[in-house]
């Protein structure tokens, strides 16, 4: 669904994207991660058709998106920052929505607005509190009928069970409809629950990009106790981070999770216990390698 | 591939009008006001005791008188900024740009619908207010009402214009503020750049400390060149009482320019397009959104300002202490590149938005930049383009004139040669001249100016700035400069004909006082004229027209109306001892010869127009004590009787005002 190839990008001096190559598939849901100034924003807009790349290429079904207002049809954008007309109210933004988008189904609108009765249709949108507008914003994206919708920090300032509901309507579009979903976020837990694709950024570059199942049984966590010293582990176990409480170690073991399981337990441990990372963890564990300030903080 | 886009969206159309259109009702208001409401107000009393009744208005003269008078380019030029910026507002707020081009929509609709919306709101209030003008007319009974559709014309065609200029302004920038400075820097440019340019020059230039006089407005500064040269003129002529109105006519003039201005204001919108097309959206409140206007606007603000500036500082010196031409300019070409270099940077730091912005690369460039200031100041300075020495063409010229303490104009093509060859004669000596406030800072002098009217309505003007060049110190050589100069204002043919005037030989003297100088109370005095009431009309004419050709044997003896060079204090107790107090005026007429003023052609009275002809002229003298033709002539036909009457302003100020000498 969508291809970024090669994409560089510079704001003066500065290199804001470098030689980026990201790829979401049709269908998927894809969680874009990175510290604050990746330039997963600077990549999304890029994706939306704002930004033109200084080289490189964005391409939405295998057209450019810049300046394509066919393509543009078939996406809906939440930004970080709504935007919504001054003076106009819920109603007002809905016509306007209607006007700019083909699909627009006005009733599937009428029906999820029902859904947030907290919502006054005819009060001015900009008066409304902040997670309102995002209500407000998704219930317009999900009425466009988009066959993509890019979402940046799309849940930030929502209440939990409005997240809930939100993820919920949007999970349901996904499956009815096979809708791709591309979202940049910090909440890497809430990612997790819904994102089955995940593209790390940092530095503006996509360091990974993998399916979360991929990702989460290339690093393990392995913890384990031997009677007495440790003994060299063998070359083929690549060690990200190893960490020794009394007799207990924690290994950070990059790689295919029972290789190292088999390897480690040759080695007769007393104790051995095998855990996923979560993709906090992993995201900390993969940016340590980049230089990342924050790979010591959680230990 | 990529889909076709239309010019037009409808939805953003509604959107940009939804946020625009209280401006167009406001707008509509005011033109109301303007248009059919005060109209109606102006004309509801037009009974029989009515001015206008009185002197014959029809209904349509005054409608025209009315509408041309209404302004055109002004509203235009307020109209214009205000809805286009607010219906491109989305390009100066980063969520609502980046939003806004998330849309399916593209550019080219954005922009275009933008245009169209922006000129629905800004046009259609013009439109409808001409409509009820046109029946406010019709219903008060006006013939003709074309003129309400011409003033309607002109607007428009300033709307269009001035919102492409807005549209341009707001491409250039991503700060709605900078660009409504931009806006009017754009529309001033042109004045301001010939502002900048006339300002140093009567600073630092010989013979242009008048320069800031006869701007003339380009069609490069529309909003103050339509209304002179696109508009309804209404002329009515009166009877020769003022009385009654005996012609009315009508012309619309402009039509090719506004045709011109309109085709300018649709290529600016299509160049702004590809600005728009082009516009990087990270642009957002950049000080400046467009990389090749960068350099432009950090070297034209720089070289314009410090220019000024170096010229102010010059000038500020030269007022503590005298300067050679010399040394002036040398302190005005350091100060401006001082200050050039100062503004470069202030203005890098404002386009980037950083104090950073000392580097090699930018020091090279304002070391470039300065060289090429300092080439442009020394070319000044060498007067390379011929400023200082222009003395225009004959054929060039429609008039020339001069004014040192009377004004002379010459119209005729041998006078005119012959004045022209004096100034290049006089500007062929300037290093003598250009120094005098150094050389002689004590000598008392005064400035003389030199109008040229060209044909083109252009007009040259020259102050030079002189010293008495009978003063005991002036080298010989600046007497030889500069006495042409007198001998030619002191040709006894020229005051007759420039200072009486053209009908000084064919006319006859309808009027002639003499005030006698009458102690009244102590210490108090009363002007007393013999009014000649015992005599006919005809009597009385003979009587001044014998005067009079006694006063021309003074002119034709050199003794009235005699020019010099000298300041208001030199040898001022002689002065003095010699000038009459006693008022002398006279009128010459010729009922057939329309009456050539040459002060109010030198100034320009007129404004341009045609002057209202005139046949009469009451000159005034200063008589001294050597006009006894005059004099005499005064005796002998009773305008006073005994000398006692007679008081030179030496013993008039003695008698009545106590003034110590």
């Amino acid at each position: 669904m969508i291809q970024v190839n090669n994409v560089t990008k510079r704001f003066g001096d500065f290199v804001a994207l470098d030689d980026l190559n990201m790829h979401v598939e049709k269908g998927a849901i894809y969680g874009l991660v990175g510290p604050n100034g990746a330039g997963k924003s600077t990549i999304i807009r890029h994706i939306c058709g704002v930004y033109k790349q200084d080289a490189g290429e964005v391409l939405i079904d295998g057209q450019p998106v810049y300046e394509n207002q066919a393509i543009k049809g078939k996406y809906a954008v939440i930004p970080d920052d709504i935007f919504f007309f001054t003076q106009a109210n819920t109603l007002d933004m809905m016509k306007f929505y209607k006007d700019m988008y083909p699909k627009f189904d006005e009733a599937l609108f009428k029906k999820i607005l029902n859904c947030f009765p907290a919502i006054n249709p005819k009060k001015m949108v900009r008066t409304l509190s902040k997670g309102m507008q995002k209500q407000v914003a998704f219930m317009l994206s999900i009425a466009a009928r988009p066959e993509l919708m890019i979402l940046d920090e799309p849940v930030d300032g929502l209440d939990p069970v409005m997240r809930r509901q939100i993820w919920s309507l949007i999970m349901s579009d996904v499956a009815e409809n096979g809708l791709t979903v591309l979202v940049s976020s910090h909440n890497l837990r809430e990612l997790e629950d819904v994102c089955d694709h995940v593209g790390i950024m940092n530095n503006g570059k996509i360091l990974i990009e993998r399916s979360l199942d991929e990702l989460q049984t290339s690093i393990t966590k392995i913890q384990i106790a031997f009677d007495g010293d440790m003994p060299k582990l063998p070359d083929e176990i690549q060690v990200l981070k190893k960490i020794t409480n009394g007799r207990v170690h924690t290994l950070i073991v990059k790689g295919e999770p029972r290789a190292a399981e088999q390897a480690i337990s040759q080695m007769n441990p007393l104790l051995m216990d095998v855990l996923p990372l979560t993709l906090e963890e992993i995201f900390i564990y993969e940016l340590g390698g980049e230089n990342y300030a924050v790979k010591d903080i959680i230990f | 591939m990529q889909s076709k886009t239309s010019f037009f969206n409808m939805a953003l159309f509604k959107k940009n009008i939804s946020r625009t259109w209280i401006v167009g009702l406001l707008y509509f208001v005011l033109l109301l006001l303007m248009l059919p409401v005060y109209f109606i107000i102006n004309t509801a009393n037009h009974g029989e005791d009515d001015w206008y009744t009185q002197m014959g208005y029809t209904m349509e003269m005054r409608l025209y008188e009315h509408i041309s008078l209404m302004p055109t380019a002004l509203l235009g030029i307020i109209v214009a900024i205000i809805v286009t910026g607010i219906t491109f507002w989305y390009l100066f707020n980063r969520r609502d740009n980046y939003m806004m081009h998330a849309f399916p929509v593209s550019r080219k609709s954005m922009y275009f619908t933008g245009i169209l919306s922006s000129l629905t709101v800004s046009l259609v209030p013009v439109l409808l207010a001409s409509v009820i003008m046109t029946i406010a007319a019709v219903a008060e009974g006006a013939g003709g009402v074309s003129c309400i559709w011409y003033w309607a014309l002109i607007v428009a065609v300033s709307t269009l214009l001035f919102t492409a200029i807005a549209i341009f302004s707001l491409m250039t920038t991503g700060q709605l503020v900078t660009g409504v400075i931009f806006y009017f820097i754009f529309n001033f440019l042109y004045l301001m750049m010939e502002v900048a340019f006339r300002m140093t020059a009567s600073l630092l230039l010989y013979g242009l400390g008048g320069a800031m006089n006869g701007i003339n407005y380009k069609i490069w500064t529309p909003v103050l060149y339509i209304p002179v040269h696109a508009k309804i003129e209404s002329n009515i002529i009166y009877d020769d009482m003022y009385s009654k109105v005996i012609e009315f006519g009508h012309e619309f003039i402009g039509g090719p320019l506004l045709a011109g201005y309109a085709v300018f204001a649709v290529v600016l919108i299509i160049v702004c397009y590809q600005l728009y097309r082009f516009k990087k959206l990270e642009t957002v409140l950049d000080f400046i959104a467009v990389p090749f206007i960068k350099p432009i606007f950090s070297v034209g603000m720089s070289f314009f300002i410090s220019m000024v500036g170096g010229a102010f500082i010059a000038g500020m010196v030269e007022a503590l202490t005298p300067l050679t031409y010399d040394g002036r300019f040398a302190i005005a070409i350091v100060s401006s590149l001082i200050l050039g270099v100062i503004i470069y940077f202030a203005t890098q730091m404002l386009i980037e938005k950083t104090l950073r912005v000392f580097c090699f690369k930018k020091a090279v460039h304002c070391g470039i930049y300065t060289l090429a200031a300092l080439g442009i100041l020394v070319c000044m300075r060498l007067d390379v383009i011929g400023v200082e020495n222009r003395v225009p063409k004959l054929e060039d010229i429609q008039w020339a004139g001069i004014q040192v303490d009377y004004t002379m104009v010459f119209t005729d093509e041998m006078d005119i040669e012959a004045f022209r060859q004096l100034h290049q004669n006089f500007l062929a000596d300037k290093k003598e001249l250009r120094n005098i406030n150094y050389n002689y800072p004590d000598v008392d002098g005064k400035t003389f100016t030199i109008r040229y009217k060209l044909k083109n309505g252009d007009i040259l003007i020259r102050d030079y700035p002189v010293i008495n060049t009978e003063a005991s110190v002036v080298s010989s050589e600046y007497v030889a400069a500069t006495q042409p100069i007198l001998d030619f204002i002191n040709n006894p043919g020229r005051i007759k004909e420039h200072i009486i005037g053209n009908i000084w030989n064919n006319c006859e003297i309808t009027s002639m006082n003499f005030g006698g100088i009458i102690p009244y109370e102590a210490g108090d005095y009363t002007m007393e004229y013999n009014s000649f009431d015992e005599l006919t009309t005809g009597e009385k004419k003979e009587k001044f027209k014998r005067v009079y050709n006694e006063f021309l044997k003074d002119v034709d003896a050199g003794n009235v109306f005699r020019q010099d060079f000298s300041g208001y204090d030199y040898m001022y107790e002689e002065k003095q001892k010699k000038t009459f107090y006693n008022s002398f005026d006279f009128t010459v007429y010729n009922k057939d010869i329309n009456y050539f003023s040459d002060t109010d052609t030198f100034w320009d009275y007129s404004n341009g127009r045609d002057m209202t002809a005139m046949h009469e002229q009451t000159i005034y003298a200063e008589l001294n004590t050597d006009c006894t033709n005059t004099l005499e002539a005064l005796k002998n036909e009773g305008f006073y009787e005994n000398e006692d009457v007679i008081m030179t302003n030496y013993e008039f100020s003695k008698k009545y005002e106590n003034y110590e000498y």
